[in-house]
């Protein structure tokens, strides 16, 4: 038998591996949804979830019918009226993203932070040891159920988030990159579950420190990153054109790359009915980059900023309030040039134009690509789930690396 | 023919202490080996090493001729393992339970079907196939997870204190499947701290003690090494005085370690002569005046045998440890 390993070749052992890898994948994934699945937990919790979002959003709605319905009429500050339904629709948009991303990155590491330490904790461990199951394969099979059900529960509210495309101002695209980003959230914060529970030998320590690591990714980033910003002399918190600083003095926006609400804010940006939001100012400062469709019908363009004149602002294709023309599809961002040109790149109506294209406006209008940080996010997500889930399959099974890590250096003492 | 199992110099050190200090095991394919020791004597570790659950720190273990250490994955298709305590899974039904091993080990779905239907015959819990794990009595449980063992119809079993907790009747219906397993060809070892479950059932034992091997072979074999160690059981008539006298009497004979003074005019005297010393010492107390109702040696089960090893084993230490602080 020895004879017939060694004699195999390294291809045949690489595909040998993968086999194996797949067996676990699928024993270990089997073996935790039927577990899960089972009873009517699994779908009490779903209910439940969807209860839950379903009131969250109607609150939204209520709220935002109010308000939005004020702003339009006033005209807000400087800026166009804007359309009611598609404030509405970016407000539930902005509602779901941040509440999906909570319970996300509660729920997904909550059904992965028990995952190795219980079966130490019940003692089933070594009972899997002991069988050739990889070690890889367990952890990706316990981390891949525990997914599975996050995901059910992420896709279960796409019917509810679709309900903003009755509003407008959002995308189906935007929809689909905010689903992206939860997957991936929820992908990052599995693994940090299963690696802490395989690095902690107990279950409710491993809870614990699961969610200390939450609250450090997420408040604790924020408030470092925040004191570094404000403390670096680079703009003025809350400053109309962040940016302009030394480049030099800004802290870091890679820190907040594993911070789900920042990356929840780069996409409520995009989606903002006027181009200036909260969520944007939060966006500049972290990027250093103007959010917003350049300088507020001055057309100048910030200094030191890569920018072309003149900066066009999107604007909603809907001038006045009196008979609001709501655009066909509901998806209607616009933009005129401040000099009444369209730039080259642009789909523009005249202020006092029908409404001809209701395309959203294309991202060269502002002079900036706007949405170019939660792409990173996901992906340093996605790349810290590897290393987590690689790290774990290590710390899973001793035996087997540990060949390798404690050779014998000891001569054993000879017996008394 | 290759040895079912085989370790030299088998160490194990947890954080400075010494649970396995050099273990040497020489088991035959198809023997059922016990392994006898107290609580904290190395017997599990020495089991988990050659399950590949611990890496040994130093010495080498093969089963079937495969090392532990250089190729697990092969040892791990081989060797069927129960751990002393063993969980369950919570929300599993018993099939299931059987099934997540069998594909553990890859085995195809139609094989899985056929041989999980064998396995719960063979350890009678067919009819509790589809019933929640967690209901079942510790003891069907304890007969699941040896099932679970089989899976992959392994030629070694490395079964951890199987029969612990368990009453007499299913202690009694382990035996008889231990029995058959090995009429399949199978060599099982089991470790227990509790003698007379391996007693009627093992064909080689080996006794360990403080992570070292005290003997092994077997029982007869080990019975006749230490023939000349025995126990002699001695009732003594006449009362406490007479009873206090021939302690001392015999205490005072070359030939005895050690007397313990029972009630009710026993006495219980290691005696490391044979039988014509015995004979010998028998005459001369009867000769000295001491009243002698009963004169036997005790008989030798395997706990006596144990109790004799670890008691040699003490002797034999405090004499090292008096000689080395001369």
């Amino acid at each position: 038998m020895i004879a017939e390993t060694a004699a195999r070749g390294p291809l045949r052992r690489l595909s040998d591996g993968f086999v194996r890898l797949g067996i676990g994948i699928v024993a270990v994934g089997t073996k935790e949804l039927r577990g899960r699945m089972r009873g009517r937990r699994a779908f009490a919790i779903l209910t439940l979830y969807l209860v839950l979002l379903a009131i969250f959003s109607w609150g939204i709605y209520e709220f935002q019918r109010d308000a939005a319905a004020m702003n339009a009429f006033t005209g807000g500050f400087g800026v166009a009226p804007v359309a009611i339904a598609a404030q509405i629709g970016q407000a539930l948009f902005t509602g779901l993203l941040l509440v999906e991303t909570v319970l996300v990155i509660v729920l997904a590491p909550a059904f992965t932070t028990g995952a190795i330490s219980l079966e130490r904790e019940r003692q089933t461990l070594d009972l899997l040891v002991t069988t050739p199951l990889s070690s890889l394969g367990l952890v990706i099979g316990k981390l891949g159920s525990a997914l599975a059900y996050v995901f059910l529960l992420i896709f279960a509210s796409l019917p509810m988030a679709a309900v903003v495309f009755l509003f407008g101002g959002v995308g189906p695209d935007d929809l689909i990159k905010a689903y992206v980003l939860l997957v991936c959230f929820a992908v990052g914060f599995g693994a940090i579950g299963l690696f802490i529970s395989a690095l902690v030998k107990r279950t409710q320590v491993a809870t614990v420190l699961t969610y200390l690591t939450i609250l450090a990714l997420t408040a604790g980033t924020w408030v470092i990153w925040y004191f570094l910003y404000a403390t670096s002399g680079v703009s003025a918190p809350g400053g109309f054109i962040p940016g302009t600083g030394a480049a030099t003095g800004r802290p870091a926006q890679q820190m907040l790359w594993l911070n789900p609400f920042v990356a929840d804010m780069d996409l409520v940006c995009v989606t903002s009915v006027t181009g200036y939001s909260d969520a944007c100012l939060v966006m500049s400062a972290v990027t250093g980059k103007p959010y917003f469709g350049g300088s507020f019908g001055t057309g100048e363009c910030p200094p030191g900023v890569p920018c072309s004149k003149p900066m066009p602002m999107p604007m909603p294709a809907v001038e006045d309030f009196g008979g609001v023309r709501l655009p066909a599809n509901g998806a209607a961002i616009a933009g005129w040039a401040a000099d009444g040109a369209c730039p080259p790149n642009a789909r523009c109506v005249a202020p006092d134009a029908q409404l001809l294209d209701v395309a959203p406006v294309d991202q060269t209008v502002t002079g900036f690509p706007r949405d170019t940080f939660w792409p990173q996010s996901a992906i340093a997500f996605l790349l810290m789930a590897v290393v987590l889930t690689l790290v774990s399959a290590r710390l899973v099974m001793p035996s087997r690396r540990g060949s390798r890590l404690t050779r014998p250096r000891r001569t054993p003492r000879p017996a008394p | 023919m290759t040895l079912a199992v085989r370790t030299e110099g088998l160490v194990k050190r947890f954080d400075g202490t010494l649970a396995v200090a050099g273990v040497d095991l020489e088991i035959a394919t198809g023997e059922i080996h016990g392994l006898v020791g107290p609580n904290g004597a190395g017997k599990s570790t020495t089991l988990k090493m050659l399950a590949t659950v611990l890496v040994p720190t130093a010495g080498h273990a093969a089963i079937a001729g495969i090392d532990v250490v250089k190729e697990p994955d092969v040892v791990r298709r081989v060797i069927g393992y129960m751990p002393d305590s063993f969980g369950v899974y919570d929300d599993m039904k018993v099939w299931e339970y059987l099934d997540f091993f069998a594909r553990c080990y890859g085995l195809p779905a139609t094989r899985r079907r056929q041989m999980i239907g064998d396995l719960l015959e063979l350890v009678d819990l067919a009819d509790k196939r589809d019933e929640p794990v967690q209901a079942l009595s510790r003891g069907m449980q304890q007969r699941l997870c040896l099932a679970h063992t089989l899976v992959h119809d392994p030629s070694v079993l490395l079964l951890d204190e199987p029969a612990s907790g368990l009453d007499p009747r299913a202690r009694v219906e382990l035996r008889e499947l231990l029995r058959e397993l090995r009429a399949l060809g199978k060599t099982i070892v089991i470790s227990s701290h509790i003698l007379p479950e391996l007693e009627e059932l093992c064909t080689s034992v080996t006794i360990i003690d403080h992570g070292r091997v005290l003997a092994s072979g077997r029982v007869s074999d080990i019975e006749a090494r230490l023939r000349a160690g025995a126990v002699l059981k001695i009732r003594i008539l006449g009362g406490e005085v007479a009873h206090e006298a021939a302690a001392t009497y015999f205490r005072a004979d070359g030939l005895v370690a050690s007397v313990e003074a029972l009630d009710d005019g026993w006495l219980e005297v290691a005696f490391t002569g044979d039988d014509d010393a015995s004979s010998a010492l028998l005459t001369r107390a009867v000769g000295a005046g001491h009243r002698v109702a009963i004169f036997s040696r005790a008989a030798s089960d395997l706990e006596e045998l144990f109790l004799q090893v670890t008691a040699r084993e003490a002797v034999e230490a405090t004499a090292a440890t008096v000689g080395a602080s001369r």
